[in-house]
């Protein structure tokens, strides 16, 4: 802990990771000491960056963001917009930090544990060491190296042998204040057999810039099965910088479904790793954005045993001037023979000032495999238009049921009712608002 | 079957051979004394010094590019000698050709002078870096085209040369580029005046001979108003252990409903099967389809070269152009390719499309890096790219880098990439049918390249089509 950050902008940012409490563990103060080195050695990337050409981090650098020492005052009115019946369990974060009165502990079955992760980590502190801070890496990632120093705040998930749990566990993160910034942390542990479903919700309250900067990990031990659900629908001012690393044992599933709906400027890194045989991954994600809006998904399929099988379908649709950038990566590697990889790259383009950069991106180093990639990038079919209009329906509507069913097709994919009727009706609301 | 397709694969280079003519070399190095040495060499006007020494001063501000998907050891580029000419100097008939040069083309299978009478092919023949021979030029002349060496055209059709060189490919576009422009020895010129087409496909000949001379051509091909060509280019090398760096430039421009046709089927030295050795091919060719209802239709069918490293583009400019692009990259051993295209669409219902093939073997890596950039002002602008990799083996690698950017909503992009090998089913179906397993993957192989091959003027197609059999034949096992 003896260097200093290099980089002006990064000092001000871990100006606050001094104040992060030690924790009960010492291989994780360690751990957050290397990230705290690694984060200080590292410069916010720019456009020059491969990984970052097209995403401008410079709106970010021109604004302060520190964490915050205590939660705002949030009634459960003001979050009640959020809800999600069919949840079992939810946990609120308000600045990152936990709010037990807005939380509601639901019966959980036997097996499945949902915990503050400062908590988790006094009593299944083994459980933990092997996966926190391991899977996602830190190497070049600013920002998993910033969330892993100030790692602190965060949830625990767990699902023993063969444990089942089909409600989902939601987790919400709401950020209220101007200038805050927030580290969320999430493990998620499915033990061999079992079966869990996460919704990770990140919502604004108001019209504040805030910095949310989250880490998820999750690891799918064999013949376990996670439905993991990210819904990004903060304010216009936000940022939003996400990291998901996922590593998949064998025959184990992992179900993704990635909905960006808000931030000035939000990017969702997925990582997932196939580690055994016969894993199956669906990555599914939708961007809605508008105004000045820039959302960036970044997703990198890693296919190193054999027998591996993922679907991929990534759609946005972009309006006003907005700008989205997806970058899908799939690596099948030497070994990892009979791997079947698909990914699709839909992209809608709703005004003259909208702008999107795709890169499907594969690397093979197999020979007996299955892989394709597609990517398209248009406007609505006038065939379609015309189809709508010859039935009576008006230019206007025909558009925004056309758009809204190129959203639909991904939304309805996830199976909560209450949240699909949330995410629909917004979808309807924005499209009919001119997106 | 893999002891089959591992002596396919293994065969060696035919062309591998060197010619013994006595060259006039440059002492090895680059440094602004050397360039003028070139310029004076070939007594060149000013102004194309000054180009070249401008290139020159950037270049030393640049640094090499690191973003390939491709690994070699660092060049040094003061260890390359660059300029090398064939002592005999320039002849006026076939006949005044030193025998042994002619030879080469021997046992290249190159008959020219009857491959040329028989074939109707204008060969300008290039011999490391001096225009040697120019055939069929009065025929040409007549319907008032110039095909020359670039060095004949600096002397004769300034003006052109002048206007039209670097207008595509800017001194300093990029590394190999700006080292070209103060480095180029000779290339070819051509132009064909408005509404002219041209009777006869024009081809050259590259070869590089001299050990450790790097070979910097520079092509320019100028279609005037409702003009049309088609343009073959093919190449070989002799068997060199050290690394040769071949950097050249292609420019085309293409006016009002012109139409420029570029084909190359390159087969130079790759190295041996350690990866030793093999031509270093970094190439910059890029048209500009300036004019409305122009074409540039680009098709490669690259099999050679240690490392190849281009990337033909389409600038359409001009309302209603069309890019195409249509490619065949082949890479066996430690051979690696990144190669691919730029479709920048800046026009009005401009179009483009991309067929790429990847073929892989061996231990080689072989990438697809395309960018399909749609402009702001590109209304209507549509393109379909298609990028389909087939890998022969498990120690091979094929990758797809296609950037997509669009800034237009009225634009319509597709792309579509497929990895696939050649199934045990097919091969048995063939082997039922009583064809011979090489002869089965030849036909498989053939078909994948069908779309690409159709491109190809007739005797390149027959040409590529053998090569592939000739470099891949039973390497599926």
């Amino acid at each position: 802990m003896t260097t200093t950050a290099v980089h002006p902008y990064v000092a001000s940012l871990l100006a606050g990771s001094g104040a992060v409490p030690k924790s009960p563990a010492a291989w994780l103060d360690a751990r957050r000491a290397a990230a705290l080195e690694r984060a200080n050695a590292l410069a916010v990337p720019t456009t020059r960056d491969e990984e970052w050409r097209f995403t401008d981090l410079t709106p970010l650098t021109r604004l302060q963001f520190q964490p915050v020492a205590a939660a705002a005052n949030v009634s459960a009115a003001d979050i009640a917009a959020y809800a999600v019946a069919e949840a079992a369990v939810r946990l609120v974060f308000v600045d990152g930090i936990h709010v037990p009165a807005l939380s509601q502990a639901g019966s959980l079955p036997t097996g499945v544990t949902v915990e503050l992760l400062a908590d988790a980590l006094k009593k299944h502190g083994a459980l933990i060491e092997p996966h926190l801070a391991q899977l996602v890496k830190n190497d070049n990632d600013l920002f998993a190296a910033l969330n892993t120093a100030f790692l602190q705040h965060g949830v625990f998930i767990h699902a023993a042998k063969n444990a089942v749990l089909k409600a989902p566990i939601h987790l919400l993160f709401v950020a209220t204040r101007k200038g805050a910034a927030s580290y969320p942390r999430c493990l998620v542990l499915a033990d061999a057999g079992s079966e869990l479903a996460v919704i990770e919700d990140y919502v604004a309250l108001g019209e504040e810039a805030c910095l949310t900067n989250a880490v998820t990990e999750i690891a799918v031990a064999p013949d376990a099965s996670v439905r993991h659900i990210k819904l990004q629908r903060e304010n216009s001012q936000a940022f939003h910088i996400g990291s998901c690393a996922v590593t998949l044992a064998k025959d184990a599933r992992y179900l993704s479904h990635a909905v960006t709906f808000g931030a000035r400027l939000s990017r969702n890194n997925l990582s997932v790793t196939q580690a055994g045989e016969g894993a199956h991954a669906q990555i599914d994600g939708i961007a809605l954005i508008g105004g000045r809006q820039l959302a960036d998904t970044h997703t990198l399929m890693d296919h190193t045993r054999p027998n591996g099988t993922c679907e991929q379908s990534h759609k946005t649709i972009v309006g006003g001037a907005a700008h989205a950038v997806f970058n899908g990566k799939v690596f099948v590697r030497e070994g990892a023979q009979l791997t079947n990889s698909s990914q699709q790259s839909r992209n809608l383009l709703l005004s003259d000032k909208a702008r999107v950069d795709t890169k499907p991106q594969l690397e093979i180093f197999a020979d007996d495999v299955k892989c394709a990639h597609g990517a398209t990038v248009g406007q609505l079919d006038a065939d379609h238009l015309f189809y709508l209009k010859s039935r009576g329906l008006p230019e206007a509507q025909a558009r925004n049921l056309l758009t809204y069913a190129f959203g639909a097709e991904i939304i309805d994919r996830i199976p909560v009712p209450s949240l699909v009727a949330q995410l629909e009706k917004y979808v309807m609301a924005r499209t009919e608002a001119g997106a | 079957m893999s002891s089959v397709l591992d002596t396919l694969v293994s065969q060696p280079y035919k062309h591998g051979f060197v010619t013994d003519i006595e060259s006039e070399t440059a002492p090895k190095g680059l440094n602004e004394d050397i360039i003028r040495m070139i310029s004076a060499k070939k007594n060149e006007p000013d102004w194309l010094l000054d180009f070249r020494l401008q290139a020159y001063r950037h270049w030393l501000t640049m640094a090499e590019p690191q973003w390939p998907n491709v690994s070699y050891p660092k060049i040094d580029f003061q260890a390359i000698s660059y300029y090398a000419a064939p002592k005999p100097k320039l002849k006026k008939s076939m006949d005044e050709v030193d025998p042994e040069l002619l030879r080469t083309f021997e046992k290249l299978g190159v008959p020219m002078h009857e491959r040329a009478a028989l074939a109707g092919v204008a060969v300008d023949v290039i011999f490391d870096s001096v225009s040697v021979t120019t055939t069929y030029k009065e025929k040409l002349a007549e319907v008032g085209i110039i095909f020359c060496s670039i060095s004949e055209a600096v002397h004769n059709h300034p003006e052109l040369v002048k206007k039209y060189m670097g207008s595509v490919v800017p001194a300093g576009d990029n590394y190999y580029a700006a080292l070209n422009s103060a480095v180029f020895t000779d290339g070819s010129f051509c132009f064909i005046p408005k509404g002219v087409k041209c009777p006869m496909e024009l081809s050259t000949y590259f070869r590089i001979n001299t050990q450790d001379s790097g070979q910097f051509e520079r092509t320019l091909i100028v279609a005037e108003e409702g003009a049309q060509v088609s343009y073959l280019e093919g190449c070989t090398a002799p068997k060199f252990d050290t690394n040769q760096l071949h950097a050249a430039v292609v420019e085309l421009v293409a006016l009002d409903d012109a139409d420029i046709k570029y084909s190359t089927v390159q087969n130079w030295y790759a190295g041996d099967e350690n990866g030793k050795g093999g031509i270093y091919n970094f190439v910059t060719k890029r048209g500009l389809c300036k004019g409305r209802n122009s074409k540039i239709s680009w098709t490669q069918v690259e099999t050679g070269s240690a490392i190849t490293w281009k990337y033909p583009s389409c600038v359409l400019l001009g309302e209603n152009s069309i890019g195409e692009f249509y490619s065949v990259a082949l890479t066996n051993h430690k051979q690696q390719a990144d190669t691919g295209t730029k479709m920048i669409h800046l026009g009005k219902n401009t179009r483009s499309t991309i067929i790429s093939k990847g073929i892989s073997a061996g231990h080689s890596n072989n990438s697809y890096r395309g960018l399909v950039k749609i402009g702001a002002k590109a209304e209507g602008a549509r393109n379909f790219s298609q990028c389909d990799s087939m890998l022969i083996g498990s120690k091979c690698g094929a990758n797809t880098f296609p950037y997509i950017q669009v800034q237009n909503p009225t634009a319509k992009v597709e792309h579509e990439a497929t990895t696939s090998k050649i199934g045990e089913d097919q091969l048995f179906y063939f082997q039922s049918r009583g064809i011979p397993t090489e002869e089965a993957v030849s036909m498989i192989i053939n078909g994948f390249c069908k779309d690409v091959f159709q491109q190809l003027p007739m005797e390149f197609a027959v040409e590529a089509t053998k090569l592939l059999g000739l470099k891949l034949e039973g390497s599926v096992g």
